[in-house]
């Protein structure tokens, strides 16, 4: 864990490998056709020198501001895409990642229990030799239908908000990202130029050094390791109990609106997690992330961290996770109210002005707000849902000023401790 | 910054890293896969034997005939009996086949040289087309893996040829497929077998269509050259597949390896030097095709005695002069000898498919290599070669490591996924030994295997004639990668697989799927995550999923 944080905190330099000169953002290792003209480059990156460059707000691992927005895309092994003009990307806001090893852990359960409801219809549906519909439902939330048929094809035309290969994947603005080890092998070569050995390396690639910048695997499986332990180990965010009565009121009045005007509709109070235990490598990874088989898990038990405690559970023993989202992407965005519907691509799959629920856990420490980081205030992005949040945000509107305030202050008691 | 103090549970870990399994062997930097030879204890014991007319062919055909979707096996017998086996394999785990023996009518049984698998008359069921020493037999396919011959019924007469290769194509406006059977030396002539090689047949369908087809005219493809395996090809992108036929140069005179028009209505027509067409002669005994280049243009592998030939479009080459040079030594791919004992002398290749064996991508080239049966100044051992694709272009010699080096003489193969794992697993048919039946257990490590890359298997359907989409291109990409596979009935040595088309995608957990149909229409993109079974039927705005039986 130290050396994740190490890793986490440290400006890497060229003596450590940053910079890519001969390779893009992408994913998926590829080659450039020339070298940019400098190596640090706001929209095609390298852009940072180290992640707590830009997720340090209020502590490191936390958000960051409009200024550490970053730009999303996919790469181009054209220089002339490479440029500044932000047209072949999207502009995102830096997320916090404190709790993001309970977000994971969820995501895995989730995934595993939509997973086993497929397997059931396909099951039943050989079984009785007629199609099967089964609902999308794990831990309260809803992914629409897949109907199996005898013959194992599955109808994938009904699955919500989740791949169609239903794993949830709970990182990034639009939830594309699996774990947190995709996360930061991808992250480490797009902002920094450093590349992990476990998807650039010469397995892979053929190379040991894709990046051509004279340094042979830069990043080890240990070190993403390290990172993934440091990041999944950070503790929650929590609701604090405001010290002026009259906040502690109005807090108490807005967690009621949160629910009447259906607010809690996506951004769920709370998900059950049956398991504190983290394996790393996780279950659900592919090819280019170190997973199972590839070399021995290693769990590390949540239980044991001093904020586990500060978890309530249910009457079935789950520890409740107070994260406000539901790991489900839904549309944001309709004819009316569309301020959010300002990407002008997709990501992996996945249409513009559709994201993934904020998990609101901390979001009184992380202004600005939205996927761009473009609302100064609360209100101003509750005002700015649309599409499936349409109704909740017209029922916001339709309060009183003073309980929409009220509504405010609840949300403004959901911290990032310092 | 905040920091904690709280005691971390490792269950059996250490802090900096899991423990990884070693890296695979040192030389190679691709995951070498591990194939398990497990023939015996997967219910599968069969030889392919005989004399003379039985040193060529040894075919086998993987398809699904009885609707799980699985890949099914029949095996060429020479004079042992062809058999059908219905593969019981559960999901990732060992082979398991049970043999079907009502499943080949009797008569269709003896003699076998090849078979190619082939939904001839559009009913849904995969037919299978049975190549011989003597009358080539066209089954009828059924329900539950039953065949029944349908010569007769397909006005085909299966003449008296030793019959050695076979492929089939649609072409336009033709209710049914056209057939072409290639023959080898015909033992009546005088001479025989010298310079007394059998012409080739090409079949096309008679009459406006209806239930049955009917291959009453056959239009003769002359002069043959002993041909051991043939193809049809679209190899200048006119979207009018060629016949490509390689040639075996030891009983042949004046020969050479060739390419024939077949144009809609009008009879095959050999491409000759005069359109560019440059002699080569080998011993030519199978073909596979690939786009290696992602230029758009296939290249050609050519198995022979002595070096594999792999052909490219030469600069010269225009729309129709097609013009060829050999790159096989520039790709590492000539496989001339033995890579590994003692045995120094040329090699002798057989069936040859281009596949992706460890999922990272990038097309590998097995060859199933034997000798004819005692030609002393080829080598006696000599193993099948495991050719895996490397990340600069070319290939590096594997089989040894990967486990496939067996002292057999290799014939035809079969190239399918039998388990249903992604991993693409191989069987072997060969000359008087048992039938290798290779299990692809993952990558080496020093410890035992581990997964390889992500893939996707993906099956075409389409309603009316030729339901498997035959002649389709698919296209599979990721991020700047794009996979390319063409859905043929032909090539190799006397065998031909029909089912799910296997694409690696390496490092990419998803891809973008497009088809172009075999009338040249291109699909909407299908976005599909990757270590899928894809099922697409055309017309569809998505893709389907398919899951195996757990």
């Amino acid at each position: 864990m130290d050396r994740g944080e190490a890793l986490f905190t440290a400006k890497f330099t060229e003596l450590d490998g940053a910079g890519r000169k001969m390779a893009t953002q992408a994913i998926i290792p590829t080659k450039r056709k020339r070298p940019p003209d400098t190596l640090f480059q706001r929209i095609a990156g390298m852009d940072a020198n180290a992640c707590s460059s830009c997720h340090r707000e209020p502590v490191t691992g936390g958000a960051g501001d409009f200024t550490v927005n970053v730009f999303v895309n996919e790469g181009f092994v054209n220089a002339d895409f490479d440029t500044v003009d932000p047209q072949f990307s999207n502009e995102r806001n830096t997320n916090h990642l404190m709790g993001a090893g309970l977000v994971e852990l969820l995501a895995r359960e989730m995934s595993a229990d939509l997973q086993a409801i497929r397997r059931d219809a396909l099951r039943k549906a050989r079984d009785t030799g007629e199609a099967v519909t089964a609902d999308l439902v794990t831990k309260g939330v809803h992914f629409g239908k897949v109907t199996a048929q005898p013959d194992g094809i599955l109808d994938l035309r009904q699955i919500d908000g989740v791949d169609t290969d239903l794993v949830i994947r709970p990182f990034s603005q639009k939830g594309v990202m699996t774990s947190l080890r995709q996360f930061a092998i991808n992250a480490m070569n797009q902002h920094h130029g450093m590349q992990a050995t476990e998807r650039f390396g010469a397995r892979w690639t053929g190379e040991t050094d894709f990046d051509e910048d004279g340094h042979a695997d830069e990043l080890t499986e240990g070190d993403i390791s390290a990172l993934v332990a440091w990041q999944a180990t950070l503790p929650p965010p929590i609701a604090e109990t405001p010290d002026d009565p009259a906040w502690r009121e109005a807090a108490a009045r807005g967690s009621a609106h949160f629910d009447t005007i259906g607010c809690n509709a996506c951004h769920l109070r709370a998900l059950p997690l049956e398991s504190l235990a983290f394996a790393d490598p996780g279950p659900f990874d592919a090819a280019g992330t170190l997973r199972g088989g590839e070399a021995d898990a290693v769990t590390y038990d949540l239980a044991l961290t001093d904020w586990a405690d500060t978890l309530e559970r249910n009457a079935d023993g789950d520890y409740l996770i107070p994260t406000f989202g539901d790991l489900k992407r839904h549309v944001i965005t309709d004819r009316q109210v569309a301020a959010l519907g300002n990407e002008l691509l997709g990501q992996r799959f996945v249409e513009r002005n559709e994201f993934q629920t904020s998990e609101l856990w901390g979001v009184a420490s992380t202004s600005p707000y939205g996927h761009r980081g473009d609302f100064t205030t609360l209100d101003g992005v509750i005002r700015a849902h649309g599409g499936d949040a349409r109704a909740s945000r017209d029922a916001y509107l339709d309060l009183a000023e003073d309980e929409r305030s009220a509504l405010i202050a609840f949300l403004k008691t959901l911290v990032i401790p310092q | 910054m905040t920091r904690l103090s709280f005691a971390l549970c490792l269950t059996g870990l250490v802090l900096t890293a899991p423990a990884t399994a070693e890296d695979g062997p040192a030389d190679l930097p691709m995951d070498v896969p591990v194939m398990v030879e497990e023939a015996l204890a997967a219910g599968i014991d069969h030889q392919y034997t005989g004399p003379w007319e039985y040193f060529v062919g040894g075919g086998a055909a993987a398809f699904d005939c009885n609707g799980d979707r699985m890949p099914d096996l029949a095996f060429a017998g020479g004079t042992s009996r062809a058999s059908l086996y219905v593969n019981r394999s559960a999901i990732g785990g060992e082979l398991q086949f049970a043999e079907k023996p009502d499943a080949l009518p009797e008569d269709a049984r003896d003699h076998v040289t090849g078979l190619y698998p082939l939904d001839i008359d559009n009913d849904g069921y995969r037919d299978l087309v049975v190549l011989r020493v003597g009358e080539n037999i066209l089954l009828k396919g059924g329900p539950d893996c039953s065949f029944t011959e349908a010569n007769r019924a397909f006005a085909f007469d299966g003449g008296r040829a030793w019959s050695t290769a076979f492929a089939a194509t649609f072409e336009p406006h033709l209710p049914f497929p056209t057939l072409a059977f290639g023959n080898y030396v015909d033992r009546s002539a005088p001479g025989s077998p010298w310079g007394t090689c059998h012409d080739n047949v090409l079949l096309r369908p008679q009459g406006p269509g209806g239930e049955r087809p009917d291959y009453s005219e056959p239009n003769v493809l002359t002069p043959g050259y002993c041909a051991l395996s043939m193809l049809f090809t679209d190899w200048n992108r006119s979207g009018e597949p060629a016949l490509r036929i390689t040639n075996d140069r030891q009983y042949y005179r004046e020969g050479q390896e060739q390419l024939w028009r077949v144009s809609p209505d009008r009879p095959p027509r050999p491409y000759r030097r005069s359109d560019g067409w440059r002699r080569v002669q080998i011993w030519g005994m199978g073909i596979a095709e690939a786009d290696l280049n992602a230029d758009g243009f296939p290249e050609y592998a050519l198995t022979s005695m002595g070096d594999t030939k792999l052909q490219t479009l030469d600069d010269e080459a225009e729309h129709d002069r097609p013009v060829y040079r050999d790159i096989a030594f520039d790709n590492g791919a000539t496989a001339h000898r033995p890579y590994t004992g003692e045995d120094l002398k040329p090699s002798t290749g057989w069936h040859a498919e281009f596949s992706d064996f460890n999922n990272d991508g990038r097309l590998d080239l097995f060859i199933a290599k034997g000798n004819v049966q005692q030609m002393q100044d080829f080598a006696a051992y000599d193993p099948d070669n495991l050719l895996l694709g490397k990340a600069e272009g070319g290939f590096t010699e594997a089989g040894d490591k990967a486990g496939i080096a067996l002292p057999r003489r290799g014939r035809g193969a079969a190239v399918a996924d039998f388990n249903m794992d992604g991993m693409l697993d191989l069987a072997v048919v060969n000359r008087e030994a048992p039938v290798s039946l290779f299990r692809n257990a993952g990558g080496r490590t020093e410890t035992g295997t581990r997964p390889m890359g992500n893939w996707l298997e993906i099956e075409l359907r389409q309603n009316g004639v030729n339901r498997d989409a035959i002649g389709a291109t698919v296209t599979v990409k990721s991020g700047n990668e794009t996979r390319t596979r063409k859905l043929r009935v032909g090539g190799g040595h006397a065998s031909g697989s029909a089912g799910f088309v296997h694409v690696g995608t390496g490092t990419a957990e998803r891809a973008q799927i497009r088809v172009q149909w075999p009338d040249g229409e291109w699909s909407a993109p299908f976005r599909v995550f990757a270590n899928n079974f894809v099922v697409i039927e055309r017309g569809a705005t998505s893709a389907q999923y398919w899951y195996p039986v757990e």
